[in-house]
């Protein structure tokens, strides 16, 4: 180990020209992504790319919404922005004295160049933007403002997110498409690539980066890594300062090769939830996931401290809430929905099957399992996708409850690509699925609105609730915060009382680090935004500002 | 000469059928790959955002039949596109980046495994019923009956994480740039020994019995029993008169791994977390990236193809029977 370590900082000094204040660089190693070689592409709409530092890292956002300090608005490009007396429009400030890492000024002009470089070239408009606005206007050389098709609060989540370029360089790129940016001119606090190899990269500061005094980083390191178990492997050496993955026994197996300095945290993210198909091919099936009382056995089936602490080596946060809110929106959370309907969501088997029983589910045709009141049967299999070992388990849980409670349920492990296109085309019976969750819990509701029905992975019950799409819809027509909580209390009651999907609980945020050579980590003691390093955490660029090199 | 058409005709048959298979396999499986590459992301993409995608990615929505034989002409030109998966690099690119890495790794582990396996094999027939022979043909055949998985990660779990004197993973130590410097080049190396002697060392026990048993068959012959009459060593009645003859099965075999070769070692590239082509197949599969699987799996047939090819003209050398047919 020693002697690669000697090796890599000899070819790191002649790669620098051996100048003596490169060889002192502080450099961070991560692991934003796993892949099995890199390929040079630094365009930030790219989305298969396994470069994955170049959103956030080198270019950024206009603003930053801070999941867990609840959507705290977090300035970046932009240093403020403002709504229009009805919420149809809003303006963003461009920060003064941003420079491109070439020098140029980045001013409004780029902001609007870029709003309407999506617009031109819908493959580039990943986020859905021009859906949902109407028109760009550039104010003046610092303010664009961005007219909606209709008021909404929400909105700005997905607008403030797009990531500018520079008009200078972009405007004469005939494909953006398929632009790779080999020589990437950027605005975050990393843009300069000093070393590319498929085996590892290397990305250094920004000359002119606005933030430069909160950067102490120099550089990231990004080794390539191709699984769970090599990430390991290199983590339990010590070295890895920043990722995040599935690690098993994290305790053993990573913390106690270093205890002092092998941290992990692991906020609940992801709202995982078993999906009934209300639509199912099979008669039977389709009137008991039709039934509010089979949905309810059904939950009340689930052991999900045993999923938590079983299946999922301890690492989510069990979800109870009738609605499945979760525990990182308990702010939003109403104890109505809990007073009446939280019995259901507590494991016990008995009831379940009382509850069955109760509203006319029996054995008709002698098989051991119960079918539905008009006597059909009921069988159907729970898709897990294969290799996805923590949920295989926790679907190998719900079957054994599901069995005990009469219901004929078993496990299938179709390959990942097969479970999302039979969620998609919606042939699937019965179904584990992870739902987005975003700055309010808008976001996952909102997946029960009638208008997403069957348009992603996540809109795939089948139910639908006209009360629920005008509380859904009205939730960010109002910027009175008053207003949103009733909304969101009477959406919660909606949920609850249907329990269109079961909630069981919410995914880990993957995240460890290493704090050998650096401080300033986010953990529990000092939850300042979701830490994870991965892609499509817009927050890790606050992480990446708070890291600083142990004094 | 009509054996030598024939042989080719033949070849270029099989090789529009595995074409054809090739175009039909990917797009049997389900799932499609935008919708993959979405399948996580929170937001939904409308429709033209999607087609738009698509269409840059060189999925246009046309009948089957007229997609075949845009297939079939791009095959034929050798362009097999852009890799969905590595956008916008082309198939050839991302190809092109492991070719060597498989060629090196199941190359020389091919090779290795031919050469000792076989020698050993001579030496078991030749002292056969001895202590040698006791010891290693029984174990030949239970360690080519072990998956090379197993192997794998035994290996890498003692020498890698437990011993701590083989690296666990890359091609190279990636700190340093690849070129024609000593570091790099004992880098590469000191990071193939342990892939490389798991892959050898799993097929080692194939050559060695079927050596053995074709020497064994040997060694009754009358050339060989004449070749002690006429008092030569011990060593030239073994290499010249028993093992020569021997060889033409192995050669066989040999020839047929080093056509799968370019498919590369799909697990033990896996396992080792080395470049190859078997590591890219697996993750183009995974991301049902159509254009990368189907320049992989062509480059595939046509290695076999080339492979069988090359061994019928090496038979017709080393057998004259096949001359006058």
């Amino acid at each position: 180990m020693r002697r690669s370590m000697i090796l890599s900082a000899v070819t790191a000094a002649l790669m620098a020209g051996t100048s003596v204040a490169q060889a002192e660089d502080v450099i961070l190693t991560a692991v934003p992504h796993q892949t099995t070689a890199f390929a040079e592409v630094y365009n930030p709409f790219n989305q298969t790319s396994d470069v994955r530092s170049v959103r956030d890292f080198m270019f950024e956002q206009l603003v930053v919404f801070n999941r867990i300090q609840g959507g705290k608005a977090e300035y970046r490009l932009a240093e403020s922005f403002d709504y229009s007396e009805d919420l149809s429009s809003v303006t963003f400030k461009i920060r003064d004295g941003v420079k491109w890492s070439d020098g140029e000024t980045l001013d409004a002009n780029d902001v609007y160049f870029t709003f309407n470089l999506i617009k031109e070239h819908p493959a580039l408009d990943t986020r859905a933007l021009w859906e949902k606005i109407d028109s760009v206007e550039l104010v003046d050389d610092q303010h664009v403002k961005v007219n909606y098709k209709e008021p909404s609060t929400g909105l700005i989540f997905d607008v403030a997110r797009i990531h500018t370029v520079p008009e200078h360089i972009w405007a004469d790129i005939e494909d953006p498409v398929s632009f790779t940016n080999p020589d990437p001119v950027g605005s975050g606090p990393l843009t300069e690539i000093r070393r590319f190899t498929p085996q590892e990269y290397v990305q250094c500061r920004n000359p002119y980066y606005f933030q430069a005094e909160d950067l102490d980083v120099d550089c990231m390191r990004f080794p390539q890594i191709a699984t769970n178990d090599q990430t390991l492997t290199a983590a339990a050496k010590g070295e890895l300062d920043w990722f995040g993955s599935f690690l098993p026994d994290i305790e053993k197996t990573y913390v106690a090769k270093d205890p002092e300095n092998h941290k992990y945290w692991f906020p609940g993210g992801s709202l995982v939830i078993f999906n009934l198909n209300m639509n199912a091919s099979a008669e039977g099936n389709k009137e008991a996931f039709n039934d509010v009382d089979f949905r309810r056995a059904f939950s009340m089936a689930m052991d999900r401290q045993a999923m938590v602490d079983i299946a999922g080596y301890g690492y989510p946060t069990i979800n109870k809430y009738p609605s499945g809110l979760g525990r990182g929106y308990h702010a939003w959370n109403n104890p109505e929905a809990d007073a009446q309907y939280g019995k259901y969501t507590e494991y016990d088997v008995e009831a379940a099957a009382a509850l069955l029983d109760g509203a006319g589910y029996k054995d008709v045709d002698g098989d051991g399992f119960l079918d539905t009141p008009s006597g059909k049967p009921i069988q159907f299999d729970l898709i897990v996708p294969n290799g996805w070992t923590d949920w295989v388990n926790t679907v190998q849980l719900a079957v054994e409850g599901l069995n005990e409670a009469g219901i004929n349920a078993s496990v299938s492990t179709p390959e990942a690509a097969a479970w999302t296109q039979q969620l998609l085309d919606g042939s699937y019976q019965g179904a584990i699925n992870a739902l987005v969750v975003g700055v309010t819990p808008h976001m996952a509701f909102d997946t029960f609105h009638s208008s997403k029905a069957m348009t992603s992975r996540f809109s795939v019950t089948g139910y639908t609730n006209e009360e629920l799409d005008k509380l859904l819809d009205g939730f960010f027509k109002t910027a009175n915060a008053d207003e949103q909580r009733e909304i969101m209390d009477e959406i919660q009651m909606i949920l609850s009382k249907d329990m269109p999907h079961i909630p069981v609980f919410n995914n880990p945020y993957w995240y460890q680090y290493n704090t050998a050579r650096f401080e300033g980590f986010f953990s529990a003691d000092n939850a300042q935004a979701v830490p994870t390093v991965h892609d499509g955490n817009p927050e890790r660029i606050l992480h990446l500002l708070s890291i600083k090199p142990k004094s | 000469m009509s054996f030598i058409i024939r042989r080719i005709m033949f070849y270029l048959v099989a090789f529009l059928v595995a074409a054809t298979i090739n175009f039909l396999l990917p797009r049997l499986m389900p799932g499609n790959p935008i919708d993959i590459m979405f399948a996580n992301a929170g937001n939904t993409m409308p429709p033209e955002a999607k087609k738009a995608l698509a269409e840059t990615f060189g999925f246009v929505e046309r009948p089957l039949i007229e997609e075949y034989f845009i297939y079939l002409k791009s095959v034929f030109s050798w362009d097999f596109g852009v890799s969905i998966k590595k956008y916008p690099l082309t198939v050839m690119d991302v190809l092109m980046q492991a070719l060597p890495w498989t060629l090196f790794l199941a190359g020389t582990s091919v090779i290795l495994a031919f050469c000792i396996g076989s020698l050993l094999g001579i030496y078991a027939a030749w002292k056969r019923g001895g202590g040698f022979d006791s010891i290693i043909s029984p174990s030949a055949l239970a360690v080519q009956s072990v998956p090379a998985l197993v192997i794998g990660i035994l290996t890498l779990y003692l020498f890698g994480l437990v011993l701590e004197v083989l690296p666990t993973s890359y091609a190279y130590d990636p700190s340093l740039d690849p070129g024609f410097s000593w570091a790099y080049i004992s880098s590469v190396f000191y990071h193939s020994l342990m892939p490389i002697g798991t892959l050898a060392f799993v097929s080692i026990g194939g050559y060695l019995i079927t050596m053995r048993n074709n020497m064994i068959g040997q060694l009754g012959e009358e050339h060989v029993v004449m070749g002690h009459a006429k008092g030569l060593t011990d060593k030239r009645v073994r290499y010249n008169y028993a093992a020569r003859n021997a060889l033409l099965p192995s050669m066989t075999a040999f020839a047929l791994s080093l056509g799968s070769v370019m498919g590369g070692s799909l697990i033990i590239e896996i396992v080792f977390n080395y470049p190859g082509l078997g590591n890219i197949l697996f993750q183009g599969i995974i991301a049902r990236d159509y254009p990368l699987i189907q320049g992989q799996l062509i480059i595939m047939t046509l290695a076999m193809l080339t492979a069988n090819l090359l061994i019928d003209f090496i038979y017709i050398f080393l057998d004259p029977r096949l001359r006058k047919a």
